[in-house]
């Protein structure tokens, strides 16, 4: 037979549609940036990332360098302050400023890597969660049960108590801590996916399990995963101060905010700057990062693309 | 003409659990189907929600295992395949979903979509690969520059002859159509169903066409099977089941199409009521409940599934419509 | 007078230049007739409905010549005065039954709600009422259906209960959304056939918006075939479907397969509707159109008088009078 295959879907000179969408990218950035106070917060985040970069270029004056005639100076805008120490100093005349731009360092390191070593475990355990909803899923959820049963601060402090304070088991302790959010979600996401067509013929095409884990599934649960880790970015910065300031984070002379948050707090009738400039900094970068995760989940939502 | 596919008493029955104290009730949501379907030739699976034809697509891409019942593949047998054979199995009979919107993974190029069956099945190259894909492209009618572009950028029309790229990339021996242009407007319907016709020719697949929709049928159809609550109701060549039903049911679904331009001469037959609930079918004949004719027989006693003339009938009655 | 008269409708997503949904659609429904709005998705059928109901919020844009219901100003009422009018002399079913009743209430709980809204029935005089509408709409065991919840009933049942409610308050104009859609082919005839004998017997206005042209066919007196936002075609029933003026209603019906038995291909309208980044400049057919001429290209043509019905053409098909 030779019958010409069909050529009606692209008969000549009709618009070829798919070429008029914008590649994902920009189309990302169109929605992303529709958002404004995402951008903000974007725009917060950058600064903060060149600072905690760039930090011994940047800060001026050595963080744990103590100017013995400068003990508690004020910012520079009250009386009193100098320009020498634009935020003011601490207890022991450390420069304000450097110490906070120093901290935002390690306020970045413990969220990246307490994010990145519960997403990982957490992405694994929900798939197979997932994929085996008969046996190997009810275990692994009960467990998840259990560890969100615990007040997660609580958690957190039990961890670090057994596992003795420090920046590294600060990490590990907040990473466990939010780890079954990501098991439920990439679980629940999981589910939702596997009950979709697209899912069933690529089974069909022969693929196997790691497959269809990993290249047909996984990247389609990634939207919400992403915003729940942009999420738990902020609240592990915020956990960690929580635990430096219990005194079972970061131990001091290192600058983290938490610690310094509450090492000053002795001074807060004195001089309060001390307290609240790194507590306003925390606030500030928790603030911007979840701006920016709103923002994200906006652009990311998969109902808007099917719109199209 | 060669036997690709053909299925023997195919049965599929669930297990459905009816709440904490009440024990499991059972769903024949397949119930005795047997057919045989040659090369290049179309079977359409004729019927309303719940009559089986989702169950029978499944069983028959071995998505699910028969409870019972055989089903042979271009010659081999299903049932006791090893692990190797099966996965040959597979690769020969294909499926196109109802939704396009669904069946395409959202966050994967079509061109690797398109690939994907090739990577995993054959040892061929990259670029063997993409060459394929590319003739595939060009016979369902999409340019080449597609191959980058991901699926929200089409529209229905284009992603249902995406999927049935896919599906046709292994060259299989049977394509399972489930309700593939239910979801598309009528004039996107009438140039994929052209494209379905124009690679069964192309290709000389055997396709399984499972449709609610009448006039669809008639258009793709060798012949048409008819199902009502899990059993074949009628089956036969296309030309008998429209010019003269046998089954009652057939007669209603035929009756209650509307037609554009209706035949005033043909009497309008009503069925009443609505579908069983299938974990509680009726004694006898499932359609005797809202089945016209129906006697007493009809709702103490099974019908067979028998052949009369060119066709099967399950129906007590079937001569009298002849 | 017409009961409806719609002029130079025009409703728009986004700021004054964006693409409109619906483009100086002009509309006239007289009491008591059947009106079919016929046309793919996307071609503003329902979006039309929408904004005659004041359904569309920000940042969906309305502007009207004429938007007169019954002798008042739909433009003019206040949204409260509008509840008044919507859903007591408008009624509305929609497509999807089961999402169109709310699953936390009884069947009869919702008929009442509206009864006490609309026409002040309370206690057991709405209970009563609710009862009779039941009944009206064929719902066999009406009185224990009252206390079922919508789960609780099939797709055809529910979409039943969803018309009682849509009568609930005699209205003069009932808007049905693709009322059959989402149900099987014997259900279909069913609740079709319910609403004309409504229709009929309360000497209603029915809109009826479909994709389906068999269903018009059957039912409807006159239909308004729309496109890409324009009405392209009005005419009478039986005239515009076998001699169309506007090459799009030729080649919707064309492209039903019930117009190709026998034949090899389905006839097909290449391409898709135009979306937001390529409405044509000229006639919205035009990149479609197998007649098309350099001019239809540079200007849009206008809905005029042609020989049997009103086209939006400039080369109207079918034009020697009989």
């Amino acid at each position: 037979m030779t019958s010409p295959i069909s050529k009606a879907g692209t008969a000549p000179g009709a618009v070829d549609h798919s070429s008029l969408y914008p590649s994902p990218y920009k189309e990302f950035w169109q929605a992303f940036s529709r958002n404004k106070g995402a951008v903000a917060g974007l725009a917060f985040m950058l600064l903060v990332v060149f600072c905690a970069l760039f930090a011994p270029w940047v800060a001026p004056h050595n963080p744990s360098e103590q100017y013995r005639d400068f003990l508690l100076t004020p910012p520079v805008w009250l009386e009193g302050g100098t320009w020498q120490f634009v935020l003011g100093t601490d207890e022991l005349g450390r420069d304000l400023l450097s110490r906070l731009i120093q901290g935002a360092r390690l306020s970045l390191l413990i969220g990246l890597s307490s994010v990145v070593m519960s997403l990982i475990p957490g992405i694994l355990l929900g798939l197979f969660a997932g994929f085996f909803p008969r046996l190997l899923g009810p275990s692994i959820m009960r467990l998840m049960d259990v560890m969100l049963a615990l007040p997660s601060l609580l958690l957190a402090v039990a961890i670090v108590a057994i596992l003795g304070p420090g920046l590294i088991n600060t990490v590990i302790a907040i990473a466990i801590v939010s780890l079954p959010s990501y098991v439920r979600l990439t679980r629940a996401a999981v589910m939702g996916e596997l009950n979709r067509d697209y899912v069933t013929a690529a089974r069909l095409a022969g693929a196997g399990l790691p497959r269809l884990m990993f290249v047909t599934v996984l990247p389609n649960c990634m939207a919400p995963l992403i915003v729940q880790a942009t999420l738990s970015f902020s609240s592990a910065i915020l956990d960690a101060a929580a635990l430096g300031f219990l005194g079972l984070g970061v131990q001091p002379p290192t600058p983290e905010w938490g610690t310094m948050l509450a090492s000053a707090r002795d001074y807060i009738e004195r001089a309060w700057w001390v307290v609240s400039l790194p507590g306003l900094t925390i606030l500030l970068s928790v603030l911007a990062i979840n701006l920016m995760g709103d923002g994200l989940r906006d652009a990311l939502d998969p109902k808007l693309k099917n719109a199209a | 003409m060669t036997v690709v596919l053909s299925a023997r008493e195919l049965t599929r029955h669930y297990e459905v659990s009816r709440g904490l104290f009440k024990g499991h009730a059972l769903v024949r949501a397949l119930n005795g189907v047997t057919f045989e379907l040659e090369a290049g030739k179309t079977l359409a699976v004729v019927g309303e929600s719940g009559c089986g034809k989702s169950t029978l697509a499944r069983a028959l891409t071995l998505i699910e295992e028969p409870t019972s019942g055989s089903l042979q593949i271009a010659g081999l047998e299903v049932n006791g395949a090893g692990k190797q054979q099966r996965k040959q199995l597979r690769r020969d009979v294909q499926m196109v979903f109802q939704s396009p919107y669904a069946s395409l993974n959202p966050r994967q190029k079509i061109g690797d979509q398109l690939a994907e069956p090739l990577l995993i099945n054959t040892s061929l190259s990259k670029a063997e690969r993409r060459e394929k894909v590319q003739k595939m492209m060009e016979q369902v009618g999409l340019r080449p520059e597609h191959y980058q572009r991901y699926p929200h950028m089409f529209s229905g029309g284009q992603r249902q002859r995406i999927a049935l790229a896919r599906a046709m990339m292994l060259q299989p021996k049977v394509l399972v159509a489930d309700e593939p242009t239910s979801a598309l407007d009528v004039s996107i319907q009438a140039q994929v169903l052209n494209l379905f016709m124009d690679l069964q020719k192309e290709f000389n697949t055997a396709y399984v066409f499972i449709s609610h929709n009448l006039a669809v049928v008639r258009h793709v159809a060798d012949q048409v099977l008819v199902m009502y609550l899990g059993r074949p109701a009628e089956m036969g060549p296309k030309e008998d089941i429209y010019a003269k039903p046998l089954h009652p049911y057939t007669q209603a679904l035929l009756s209650a199409t509307p037609a554009v331009h209706p035949d005033p001469l043909k009497p309008k037959i009503r069925i009443v009521g609505e579908l069983p609930n299938p974990l509680n079918p009726p004694e006898g004949c499932a359609f005797h409940k809202r089945c016209p004719y129906a006697t007493e027989r009809c709702g103490k006693e099974v019908p067979a599934f028998r052949q009369v003339g060119t066709r099967q009938v399950a129906c007590h009655y079937a001569e009298q419509f002849l | 007078m017409s009961l409806l008269q719609i002029d130079n409708l025009n409703v728009r997503f986004g700021d004054a230049n964006a693409v409109p949904v619906v483009d100086g659609l002009d509309l006239a429904v007289d009491a008591g007739e059947i009106l079919a709005i016929v046309g793919e998705s996307g071609s503003g059928k329902s979006v039309t409905m929408m904004a005659l109901m004041g359904l569309i919020d920000a940042p969906g844009r309305i502007t009207a010549d004429t938007l007169r219901f019954a002798g008042t100003d739909m433009l003019k009422l206040s949204a409260r005065q509008r509840r008044k009018v919507v859903g007591k002399d408008i009624a509305m079913v929609f497509q999807d039954p089961m999402t169109a009743l709310n699953p936390s209430f009884t069947v009869g709980y919702q008929i009442e709600e509206v009864l006490r809204q609309h026409l002040g029935l309370k206690g057991k005089a709405a209970r009563q009422r609710a009862l009779e509408l039941l009944q009206k709409v064929e719902i066999p065991a009406a009185e224990s259906r009252l206390d079922a919840y919508p789960h609780q009933l099939s797709g055809g049942m529910s979409q039943r209960v969803a018309i009682a409610m849509a009568i609930a308050g005699e209205p003069k104009l009932l808007i049905a959304d693709e009322p059959t859609t989402a149900l099987d082919v014997t259900i279909q005839a069913q609740i079709m056939e319910l609403l004309v004998n409504l229709q009929k017997e309360r000497n209603m206005a029915l809109i009826l918006i479909t994709h389906d042209l068999a269903v018009v066919a059957e039912t409807a007196r006159r239909v308004c075939v729309m496109y890409a936002g324009q009405a392209v075609e009005v005419g009478q029933v039986p005239e515009l479907f076998e001699v169309p003026a506007h090459p799009y209603s030729e080649a919707l019906l064309a492209a039903i397969p019930e117009h190709s038995i026998g034949a090899e291909r389905l006839a097909t309208l290449p391409g898709i509707v135009p979306g937001r980044y390529d409405r044509p400049q000229g006639c919205l057919l035009s990149p479609r159109c197998p007649y098309v001429q350099e001019h239809c290209r540079r200007q849009r043509p206008a809905l005029d008088p042609k020989a049997h019905s009103l086209a939006r053409c400039f080369y109207p098909l079918n034009q020697e009078v009989a």
